[in-house]
């Protein structure tokens, strides 16, 4: 799912614990203090899980990528960089990679722009305001299958209703032009919903006397949005796009069950991560999928740290 | 920000409100809102007719919007001849599962890296950060040989599991525990409590809102998860609805009818849910995302 | 909060704990829903990834089954074909918790591990239950023994044919007396029969359906017609890429001619086309009980030789054992009794178009009475087969991989030669690649 990374908060933690404040006597501190040690109890359940969960797969995947390991789970060889370098020479890594960052430069932007609109009319639209969203985020409520089945369907050139309806003839899904385009157009409707309801709580911290002064000052609704909503908003811009960019390119889901699990019409649509899992499971490679999930981890890790580090340059910035 | 002031207002409450006059700008603004939401509302409605056709009158062409014949063959179909109530089982049960695992380690580590102290714990906190970055669509298939080799390949817990260790709930609790003021917990501490009485009675009671809005958001995820448990389940008996739907047949072919009706089984329990609890379910969104600010 | 008042809460808590216990209940039996629901003698649970007409006669079968074999349960289901389902088969056999049966392409058995995520048949087993070597094409058989043991029971043969609307070519004089199509030996015949059809035909259908861009056609069409021209791919010892670009090219531009002259649209829907009155396509041998059903005037010949020699392409689908660490008992007797029962009755089967590989039913009165089929079954003697390799086979790698490049030449976005130039690529890599199953190179004998 393209949001279960969308809480991934990458801003950097803050170590502080303030100390005590209180405490009157010594022995009152000194048993706030000892109630405080000793914490890793309430660390430990999670950490069990984490370590099993998430490290230890990372670890077992770099030394899974310097082996022939297949997908019978026994008889690993030793192999060294090769893998590494089939992956460098193989044209399916970057074809593959060409698509998610194509997908990735469609989504994100329309995705950042219609749920700013769409915010902004649930916002200030003043009736019925549970029923826009009502509509706008109920797609995001689907499973990915479900929504990518039924824009399959929609998408179909004689029985779909995309065709019917703009009353044009375009074969979606078997000319490798649009191939692209309708997951695109997929995804937009199926996740925008998470991203308009950021922007809509967003715009709800937004303190009434800014527009109301500038409406003094003689600003039109154009001019109050150009220069208070819109820079208001520019932390939670920030973050939508981080987080749309980090699910972009891990697109899994509605590419392969639009395209009946294979890579769409003249390879046009293979994904990253289906091609990862096509050489796991279907060429049953698993060292080689290791090989080229790592480098895959690798890039989404750089995007990460570029924000973190955009982020820190523009506190810096602003201080 | 902390997790009170995020909440979207939910419209104004009490019954002496007055109605505003249309102006022009609002009858504009309506317009286009019910333009915007008919376009988003008409693949919706379209599953649902298409779901009350019979299967020929599904793939007429050109295709129409209302049956002709209203029928629920193909919802009696996917009940009498598919998984699909078995798969809704199981996603019931995982998607739980996973949820009240989630809460409890979650909230105990957000509490534990917010309040307390032991070795280490910079260090582990900066672990989990970098966890963030994890997920299975990035590391699939080592997680894949991981679990594997635990021999959890083709059961429950091989799918709930792994779902159980986000780090980003961990640090979204994490902030918010920290925002809560000390002073309660001290007054507490003073009174002899220890900290797992102060943490159930005081902590846990004053977050509601942000244990249900991790809650909520880990049930949505867990509930609609397809690629996690479309690797390590194969057996048809065991797959959860987004899966079940996606990877097995029926066999004869594709029904789009019986298709659509299936898809509306997996996605309506959250619409409807969501109709009853729209403030909970606005809020545990917007806060969970907000908190990556 | 708290206004609808304590009830609603305590109801919502009380279901919530119940759910939540009943869940972990659940997760910890850890085998599913539906293992509270089985109580027959024994059980054979067995996959599958037929759809349409083939999905409703293997079900026709497995009651027919059913109904003679009461104390087994069978546990059917159907994944989606193609990549998920070996996918999915690989994964199960090798997390130990396969199918007690499976079906599978006879292409993929040799890569599939034979004895690692497959068991050998029984055939003292199967005789017992009456299916024995010398009731099937000894070729077919040979291709299913591997290191001198049974694999997979071949159930059929399947062919890709060039059906036609016997209306249309009648007003193209295009039908023989004999009321079949008249025979096409060239190319030249061939695009002249495409232009006298043309003229036939009702406004905005194409002429012919050849699948332009799906790339699992595109490949099989390529080795019917390669193999016309007596071309080879690699050599017998697996160590030498022996195919030919020239010929390669020549195929890939006959291909390539039909979309530039106008005769096939790439991304029409061919099947809904030819129903609708376009005089020809090319499909495999189980649309026929679609084109039956509709209802209209037609027949179903092999691919036709424009090259000279008949060599159409061919599959089979066959019944495997998937690797079970602790196969035997009772279901696994249930499975050697089920996949007899089928390979044996497979009348039904055959009128959905499949050629049987059981003999004994090839030659029976009833089958020879079944139209088309009686038209095409001849197209089980000169079989066009993908290479024996572990990377061959229906949506195997060597398919996944060559079938896109022979699709792209199709659509026009690569040139034939510089298409068949890749194609010799591919060959060579997957020529030099290891079986990820065994580490061996196919001139090793991994797994084949």
């Amino acid at each position: 799912m393209t949001t279960t990374n969308a809480e991934a908060a990458l801003a950097p933690a803050s170590k502080s614990i303030r100390s005590i404040s209180s405490g009157d006597t010594e022995s009152a501190r000194a048993r706030v203090g000892r109630a405080l040690q000793h914490g890793g109890w309430f660390v430990a359940p999670f950490l069990v899980l984490f370590a099993l969960f998430v490290i230890w797969p990372v670890l077992r995947g770099v030394y899974l990528s310097f082996t022939d390991a297949n997908v019978s789970g026994v008889g690993a060889n030793f192999v060294g960089w090769d893998n590494y370098r089939e992956a460098f020479d193989d044209p399916l890594v970057w074809d593959s990679l060409g698509h998610s960052a194509y997908f990735t430069l469609l989504v994100v932007p329309c995705i950042t722009v219609l749920a700013f609109l769409m915010a902004m009319l649930a916002h200030h639209i003043e009736r019925a305001k549970w029923l826009w969203r009502l509509c706008f985020f109920a797609p995001f409520l689907l499973p990915s299958t479900v929504a990518s089945n039924l824009w399959q369907w929609l998408f179909n050139p004689g029985t779909g209703m995309v065709n019917h309806v703009l009353g044009i003839d375009t074969p979606w899904l078997t000319d490798k032009s649009t191939a692209m385009l309708a997951v695109v157009i997929t995804t937009l409707w199926w996740t925008v919903g998470f991203s308009f309801l950021l922007y809509l709580a967003a715009l709800q911290t937004i303190p009434d006397h800014l527009y109301e002064a500038a409406k003094l000052d003689g600003a039109n609704a154009w001019h109050r949005m150009v220069h208070i909503t819109v820079p208001m908003l520019r932390n939670i811009t920030g973050l939508v796009i981080a987080l749309q960019i980090l699910a972009s390119l891990q697109v899994f889901d509605q590419a392969v069950v639009i395209y009946d699990f294979g890579p769409g019409p003249e390879e046009s649509t293979r994904t990253f991560v289906q091609y990862t899992l096509e050489e796991g499971f279907t060429s049953y490679r698993v060292g080689y999928a290791s090989a080229i999930s790592i480098i895959f981890f690798v890039i989404i890790a750089a995007v990460a740290l570029g924000r973190m580090w955009l982020l820190r340059k523009r506190e810096e910035g602003v201080r | 920000m902390t997790a009170t002031q995020i909440r979207v207002k939910t419209g104004p409450v009490g019954a002496g409100k007055v109605r505003k006059p249309w102006t022009a700008g609002q009858i504009v603004l309506t317009v286009v809102g019910v333009a915007v939401s008919a376009v988003w509302v008409a693949p919706l409605a379209w599953a649902l007719f298409t779901s009350l056709k019979s299967e020929t009158e599904a793939v007429e062409v050109p295709p129409h919007w209302l049956p002709k014949v209203w029928t629920a063959q193909a919802w009696k179909a996917i009940f009498e001849t598919g998984n699909i109530t078995n798969w809704f089982v199981n996603s019931l049960v995982v998607s739980v599962c996973v949820t009240v695992v989630v809460l409890l380690v979650s909230a105990l580590a957000g509490y534990g890296f917010a309040r307390t102290e032991f070795r280490g714990k910079g260090a582990l906190m900066g672990l989990v950060m970098a966890g963030l970055m994890v997920s299975p669509a990035v590391l699939g298939v080592p997680l894949f040989s991981t679990v594997q080799s635990m021999g959890m390949v083709d059961t429950y817990w091989g799918m709930i599991l792994p779902q159980c260790a986000p780090a980003a709930m961990v640090y979204i609790l994490y902030k918010f525990f920290q925002g809560i003021p000390r002073e309660l917990e001290e007054a507490a501490f003073i009174d002899g409590a220890g900290r797992w009485r102060v943490f159930f009675t005081i902590i846990v009671p004053l977050s509601r809102p942000s244990l249900s809005a991790v809650g909520i958001f880990t049930f949505i995820a867990s509930w609609n998860n397809f690629l996690w448990p479309y690797m390590v389940t194969n057996n048809p008996d065991l797959m959860t609805m987004p899966n079940g739907i996606a990877t097995v047949m029926n066999s004869y072919g594709i029904q789009w009818a019986q298709l659509m009706a299936g898809g509306l089984m997996a996605g309506l329990p959250l619409i409807i849910v969501f109709v009853f609890f729209q403030r909970q379910i606005v809020s545990g969104v917007a806060h969970t995302g907000l908190a990556g600010q | 909060m708290g206004r609808p008042g304590l009830n609603r809460r305590q109801l919502i808590t009380g279901l919530g704990g119940l759910a939540v216990a009943g869940s972990f209940g659940f997760a910890a039996l850890g085998s599913g829903a539906d293992a509270l629901a089985s109580s027959a003698a024994s059980r054979v649970r067995y996959w599958n990834l037929f759809s349409g007409g083939d999905g409703s006669n293997m079900i026709a079968m497995l009651d027919a089954f059913r109904k003679a074999n009461s104390g087994i349960a069978v546990k059917d289901a159907t994944l989606q074909w193609g990549n998920p389902y070996y996918t999915k088969l690989a994964m199960a056999a090798a997390g130990s918790r396969a199918p007690d049966l499976a079906v599978s392409h006879l292409g993929r058995v040799a890569g599939f591990a034979p004895g690692r995520l497959l068991d050998p048949w029984d055939t003292d087993l199967l005789a017992k239950f009456g299916v024995r070597e010398q009731d099937f094409n000894p070729a077919l058989w040979k291709r299913a023994v591997i290191d001198g043991k049974l694999y997979a029971l071949p159930l059929d043969i399947h062919v890709q044919l060039n059906f036609y609307r016997k209306d249309v070519l009648t007003k193209a004089g295009l039908l023989g007396d004999d009321g079949l199509i008249v025979p096409i030996a060239s190319t030249k015949e061939w695009f002249d029969a495409l232009k006298a059809a043309k003229k036939a035909t009702k406004n905005g259908l194409q002429t012919v359906g050849i699948h332009a861009n799906d790339q699992n056609f595109a490949w099989w069409f390529f080795v019917a017609f390669y193999t016309q021209l007596g071309g080879t791919y690699f050599n017998d010892a697996m160590t030498e890429v022996t195919f030919d670009e020239d010929k390669a090219t020549q195929v890939l531009e006959f291909l390539r001619q039909h979309v530039t002259d106008g005769y096939a649209t790439a991304g029409a829907a061919d099947a809904e086309q030819f129903m609708n009155g376009s005089p020809f396509t090319w499909e495999g041998n189980w649309s026929v009980p679609v084109y039956s059903g509709a209802k209209i005037e037609y027949g179903a010949a092999p691919l036709p030789p424009v090259f000279g020699k008949q060599a159409t392409h061919a599959e089979s689908h066959s019944f495997v054992l998937p690797h079970q660490s602790d196969r035997g008992g009772s279901s696994n007797e249930g499975a050697h009794r089920l996949a007899a029962y089928i390979v044996k009755n497979a009348l039904a089967w055959a009128a959905g178009g499949h050629i049987p590989a059981y003999t004994p039913t090839l030659g029976s009165a009833a089958y020879k009475k079944l139209t088309p089929q009686n038209e095409y079954v001849s197209a089980m003697d000169h079989q066009a087969t993908e290479p024996k390799a572990w990377f061959s086979g229906s949506t195997g790698t060597l398919a996944a991989r060559i079938g896109p490049v022979v699709a792209s030449s199709t659509l026009g976005s690569a040139k034939p030669a510089a298409a068949a130039r890749r194609m010799k690529n591919v060959l060579e890599t997957l020529l030099a690649m290891k079986n990820p199953m065994d580490g061996r190179t196919a001139a090793q004998g991994g797994a084949a």
